[in-house]
Formats: C-alpha cells, structure tokens, sequence
C-alpha cells in the first residue's frame, strides 16, 4: 500500500507542488485587487443609475435578490435601488434586468419614478449586439422612447411616431431581434418588480 | 529552429518575422478575429498575450528538467491558467471598461495556441534567457499584427485610430468592417500579402 502511495506521489509531485504555489499566487492577486474590483462594479452601476435619476444624491440597496420569473421557469435575481434627493424625498427606483439578446445576454440598469408609475429611462450594463444594428439599444433614439412611458405592458412596433410618449416603442431599423430583447426586458421585470417594491411598503407619494 | 539549440538571436527573429504567429504559423487566430474591431482592445489583448507568453515561458523553462511526458500538457496548462487569471484580475482592477470589451477573449487566452506552442516547442527545451526573450518576441510579434490589423479595420469602420478621427469628413464608414466579415476579409488579405512577399524572396 505504503509502495502504490509512494508511486502516485513521485509521479504527480510536481503537479502537487505547482498547483499549490500557483493557489498561493492566484490568492495573493485575488486578495490585493478584489476590492478594487468591487470598487468598480459600485462605480459603475452608481454612475448609470446617477444618469437615469439626476436629482439623486444617493442610492441606497432596499431589496437584495428580488426574484423574476424571465419566463420558462427561469427565476433571475435582481437588487433594488431606491434614488433619494438632498432632501431626504425619493427621486426614483433603479434595478438591473436582463433577458436574451441577439448575440448574448443583455443586461440593463432600469429606472423608474417614485411611485413606479413612469419609466425614466434605462442604460445599458452590458451587451453583446451587432456592431452598427444591434448596439443602437445604446443609442439616443431608442432609449428616448421609453423615457416617461407608462409603467406597463410595451409593445413593439415596427413603424410609427418615435416622438409620442406610451407604451409603444418604435424599433430600430435592421435590429428587430435587440429591440424585441429590451422591450421583453421591461415586460419581464416591471411588473414583478412594482408588485415587490409595493409589498415591501416601499411605494410612496415621493415620501 | 524549435530545437535545443534555439539562441536568442533566433528566438528575436522567429517572433518578428520567420515565425510571427499570425501570420506564419496561423496560431491565436481567436483573439486575433474577436477583438480587432479597434485598436485599443487589440492592443490590450496584445500586451495580455505578452505578459503570458513571458511567465508561462519561464516557469516552463525553470520545470523543463522535471517534467514527466505524462504531465507536461497538465503543467503548461495549469501554469498557463494562472497566469491568464491574473492578467484578467488585473485588467479587471484597473482598466474595467477595456475587460468589458474583451469579454470572455482574455480567459480564453488560456487556449490560445501560440503560448501551449512556446512552451512545447521553445521553453520546454531551453534556459530561462531564451525561453524569456521567445516569449518576449513573440507576444511583440502578435501585439503588431493585432494592431496593424485593428488600425486598418477601425479607419474603415470609424474613420479612426485609437479613437482619433483621421479620414476626411464626408468619409462614409464602413460598417461591416467592424463585424466579422471585416476581419476575415483584412486578415486574408495580409496573409496573401505576407505570403507573397515570402514567396517573392525564396
């Protein structure tokens, strides 16, 4: 028994070795950056959500891991933000969404009013979609559309008045696949967000 | 040229020209078809692939009298994978927008041929010097192509290098040279001119 251990480990000493030196150093990088790291992720969805809400003076996390059911039985957590003004009054309510885009995963930084009856505009966290057609969910154009849009069902139109403030929303030309993802987006996750935010008492006249 | 007597006279000119990854050995042609859409990301991933190349191949050299025939794939890419996860940690760290660009491009640099292929064909057989130098050379080698590459696809795309506008204003861009056709199309064509001037020579 003594002589087949003895044979393993001359055999993989160095992989022993080597895994735990490499451990160490992983560990060590791990340990130095991933604050900064962090840091970042912080930075950067505080910055998107400044964007959408610009009276907000701060954000603070009010619901962690609220669930979305995005459909076929897939549950997706989302954290929500509520924007507050120098005054102490709400200026809105910020949380990331995602849903299947044209070429990977889309995920959004949505924000609404205080009293969730408004959409104030979305910003987009991370995509994947095509250079020239699908990225313009980035854009002025289609993002324009859903600022002051009713909080509810969207509908995606292939033509009309991108000017007019409702529930439908123009898509961009030679990227109807990315614009049906954004507005599957919101019809996931308004709804079940609202119903949360409201049972947690967190609905208020701007108060 | 891959043998034990490789010097790093000759480590300098396979990584510039005789052996130049992209373009001779068709070697790394993920990264080098992802993320070439501009100059900036090109260049990160370049300078990634350099940093790899470099500790891979010392340590590589440093375990060359160790390794066993059934472990060697195993150690190259256990140690190729820790050095991938810190280059990642690190761009991540302090350049978090250029990690977003290059996705899931820089993980993926733990399968990127032309380092496995250091390892086997150059810091497998040879001291650390060499070993370093090759993988000095050969991440510079890499680095250029991307961004000669990138340079050409961002002017026609964008009408610019590292975001400085350089084509006249009425320029129309060319969009499809920031999609994949654009970096089949220009790859191509630098490969057929690379080949030419080799063919030219011999």
């Amino acid at each position: 028994m003594l002589k087949i251990i003895g044979e393993y480990i001359e055999k993989s000493w160095l992989l022993i070795v080597s895994s735990f030196f490499f451990g160490l150093l992983l560990a060590l990088a791990n340990t130095a950056w991933s604050g900064k790291i962090e840091q970042n992720k912080i930075d950067k969805l505080n910055g998107l959500m400044g964007s959408l809400i610009a009276d907000a003076s701060k954000f603070e996390l009010v619901l962690k891991d609220a669930q979305v059911n995005t459909g076929k039985g897939k549950i997706t957590k989302s954290d929500i933000y509520r924007a507050t003004t120098s005054d102490g009054n709400t200026a809105g309510f910020c949380f990331r969404a995602e849903g299947a885009g044209f070429a990977d995963k889309i995920e959004l930084v949505i924000a609404v009013d205080s009293a969730f009856n408004k959409i104030m505009g979305y910003s987009v966290l991370a995509s994947n979609e095509t250079p020239g057609f699908g990225d313009r969910i980035t854009g002025d154009y289609f993002r324009r559309q859903f600022m002051g849009a009713p909080v509810g069902t969207l509908n995606l139109l292939k033509k009309g008045d991108d000017t007019k403030v409702d529930n439908d929303i123009i898509a961009i030309s030679g990227a109807t696949v990315s614009s049906t993802a954004v507005v599957n987006i919101f019809n996931n996750f308004l709804e079940q967000i609202r119903r949360q935010v409201s049972e947690k008492g967190l609905l208020s006249n701007g108060k | 040229m891959a043998n034990n007597t490789m010097t790093a006279l000759d480590a300098v000119k396979g990584g510039l020209w005789t052996e130049v990854p992209v373009l001779r050995l068709i070697l790394g042609m993920c990264p080098t078809l992802a993320v070439t859409a501009a100059v900036k990301p090109a260049l990160t991933m370049g300078l990634s692939v350099l940093f790899v190349l470099v500790c891979s191949n010392i340590v590589v050299s440093l375990m060359r009298n160790l390794l066993k025939p059934h472990l060697r794939i195993l150690m190259f890419t256990l140690t190729i994978a820790t050095f991938v996860t810190i280059a990642d940690l690190f761009l991540r760290a302090f350049t978090p927008q250029m990690s977003e660009v290059l996705g899931p491009y820089v993980p993926l640099i733990i399968v990127n041929c032309i380092i496995i292929a250091r390892a086997e064909a150059c810091a497998s057989k040879n001291g650390i010097f060499v070993s370093a130098v090759d993988g000095i050379f050969m991440g510079i080698g890499f680095t250029i192509v991307l961004c000669i590459l990138a340079s050409i696809r961002e002017v026609l795309a964008v009408g610019t290098i590292c975001d400085i506008p350089v084509m006249w204003e009425s320029f129309v861009p060319w969009a499809a040279m920031r999609m994949p056709v654009g970096a089949f199309i220009t790859l191509g064509l630098m490969l057929g001119f690379v080949n030419f001037l080799t063919a030219k020579k011999s």
